[in-house]
């Protein structure tokens, strides 16, 4: 709870920035420091995916996990990128491109300053939050303080805490903020998931701005920060935000590519779906449906092999941790049986569960109801592909969510958070809806597809 | 097709083709995204603020908890005494191992002060230090003393009933 503590914060994350710009580099180039000043949040996501895969990986192979490490393997990411990027002559950002029309500047002024001030209390709310949530003292934390104190996957807290075959990303980059903050302070390390919020809120503004208006961009921004369901939550130390964060715009880079597609987009997509998969076990389940997708329109277009490596590059990052945790003796995390032995009354009552909680405005205000009709008015007038992969995206989510009530009989069929993750889960089809509204109505309004670079 | 339901087809096909017409319509669907928009605005006008207040509100009440009750966190909600958590800290060395014993519920203690959560919590808490049954100190919440004859008892609360041993090496 000191003021050296928060500095160590913002200098780690500082360092994930870093390293996530290099590799940005390397992928893309930044033509003008307005592209790297738009592209800073996606560059800090994939800084952290990239050190939480790393780490993992060295983790499990028994390489131990300290100070000198956590520097060294930043410093590593950050001059392998810049080593790529320099290999492959990608361009160095030069100069300010010609300022966008008055109004587009005032309404991202106007978007970005009330983004700040949220974002600002939200600081203040986490700066001296105390750890109440369950999940969060029973096993994500104290996973980050094993690997913290004993430098490694600790046998006797990694299996014998609940959640064991949760993957170890989220307490990795607890390790790492303790390491920062120079004690394990569980206080202070609330401010750390405040740095992913904004680093997640920066990577879809960014990622979107050049593909909408202003005016379409920031009203959905602005109101996924603001719903009560994550207003909340946003900021505790838990893997749901993360997950949801890593997802989402990962996906993001996939419908960009459906109209644009570029090799940088599906890298990057790549490297945060792997790192979604490592951070919780529905990673695993949003990844396949995402790249599942864009290897459908792949196939359709002739244009399958980027989708199928950057299949094949998560499905091999996922592996190794799965690896492990099955040599302790940890369970799988499939459901019992086959997943589909429950009774058709179970599986409508778990649909019902998922409509009921998707469309409850007390947690996600209006913003389902908008996505709907944001859908609806695309694929009739709009870009039926965007409309197509988003719909069939957060419907394969919408029905994973109901399949998880559904296959796991011992979770009851309600939306208490204590007892199923229901709420939790669909977090991630309302931040993903919230994320592909601004490109749904841009297309609807031009009614035609809206290129971009 | 022929007859009313041939009729009724075509009916309905006309309908939906002029529907379709009618969306596609600059007009109609630029009204669609305005209302999108203005449904938007419109529930952001009313959340932001009361998510800003309500991040003020915790934050206030975050400032006004004490160094104990921050430290704990849900400890509060777990442990019959704040102290015992904070003396164990403080006494056991870190790398030693602890056991945890919990006996039987006195009145007003929390609902999850019970083997299980007491044993989770102090798992978290007290790290670096690990949990034994065989620990050489033993967090004692109302537990039978008397099954440890040789250990020293290196602090108590009596009345809560709760204390911390120390076992022979």
């Amino acid at each position: 709870m000191t003021v050296r503590a928060v500095f160590g914060l913002a200098a780690l994350n500082g360092a994930y920035l870093c390293a996530g710009v290099a590799v940005l580099w390397a992928l893309r180039g930044f033509h003008t420091w307005a592209s790297l000043l738009r592209l800073a949040g996606l560059s800090y996501l994939l800084g952290v995916a990239l050190f939480g895969i790393l780490w993992t990986e060295l983790l499990v192979v028994g390489v131990p996990f300290g100070g000198a490490g956590l520097v060294g393997s930043l410093a590593a990411i950050t001059l392998a990128g810049l080593l790529v990027g320099r290999v492959r002559r990608m361009a160095i950002p030069r100069g300010w491109p010609r300022p966008p029309p008055p109004w587009a500047v005032l309404t991202t002024a106007a978007g970005a300053a009330l983004a700040g001030l949220l974002l600002e209390a939200y600081f203040r709310s986490a700066r001296l939050q105390s750890l109440q949530s369950y999940d969060g003292w029973a096993f994500w934390v104290p996973k980050g303080k094993a690997i913290y104190f004993f430098g490694g996957l600790d046998e006797q807290v990694f299996t014998t805490t609940p959640g064991p075959s949760y993957p170890p990303l989220v307490p990795i980059l607890d390790a790492a903020s303790f390491h920062a903050m120079g004690s394990a302070d569980p206080v202070t390390l609330h401010l750390q998931y405040w740095f992913l919020v904004v680093g997640g809120l920066a990577a879809i503004a960014g990622c979107l701005h050049r593909h909408t208006t202003p005016w379409l961009l920031w009203p959905a921004l602005l109101l996924v920060a603001a719903v009560p369901r994550f207003g909340t939550r946003l900021v505790e130390p838990q893997a749901d935000m993360l997950v949801d964060v890593l997802f989402v715009v990962a996906a993001l880079l996939l419908v960009l590519g459906l109209r644009d597609p570029r090799s940088w987009r599906i890298a990057a997509a790549a490297i945060l779906l792997a790192g979604a998969t490592l951070t919780k076990r529905e990673g695993l389940f949003f990844a396949a449906c995402a790249l599942g997708l864009a290897l459908a329109v792949g196939l359709r277009r002739g244009e399958w092999r980027p989708a199928l490596a950057a299949a094949v590059v998560v499905a091999a990052t996922a592996v190794p941790w799965r690896i492990w945790y099955r040599s302790m003796g940890i369970g799988g995390e499939a459901p019992p049986g086959s997943g589909l032995t429950g009774s058709a009354d179970r599986a409508l009552d778990a649909l019902r569960l998922s409509g009921d909680v998707l469309f409850d405005a007390s947690l996600w205000s209006f913003l389902p109801f908008v996505v709907l009709a944001a859908l609806a008015v695309t694929f009739v007038a709009g870009d039926r592909l965007l409309a197509g992969f988003s719909a069939a995206l957060l419907g394969a989510l919408f029905l994973g969510g109901a399949w998880v009530t559904y296959s796991f009989r011992d979770l009851p069929v309600t939306a208490d958070e204590a007892v199923n993750p229901i709420v939790r889960y669909t977090g991630a089809i309302v931040l993903l809806g919230a994320s592909l509204l601004p490109l749904l109505l841009a297309s609807a309004w031009h009614g035609r597809s809206e290129g971009g670079p | 097709m022929g007859g009313a339901p041939g009729r009724l087809y075509h009916r309905a096909v006309r309908v939906v083709a002029y529907l379709r017409n009618a969306v596609r319509t600059s007009s109609f669907r630029r009204l669609v995204v305005c209302a999108c928009v203005v449904a938007l605005v419109g529930a952001l006008a009313v959340r932001y603020p009361r998510s800003f207040l309500d991040a003020n509100r915790t934050a206030r009440a975050n400032a006004r908890l004490d160094y104990v009750d921050r430290q704990l966190g849900g400890g509060n909600s777990v442990l019959p005494d704040q102290s015992v958590a904070l003396e164990a800290r403080g006494r056991i060395p870190p790398g030693e191992t602890f056991a945890v014993q919990v006996g039987p519920r006195r009145p007003g203690w929390p609902a999850l002060a019970t083997q299980g959560g007491v044993d989770t919590y102090l798992r978290y808490f007290l790290l670096p230090r690990r949990p034994s049954e065989t620990g050489r100190w033993v967090i004692c919440l109302a537990c039978n003393r008397a099954a440890h004859p040789d250990a020293t008892v290196v602090w108590q609360d009596a009345e809560e009933g709760v204390s911390i041993l120390r076992r022979p090496a």
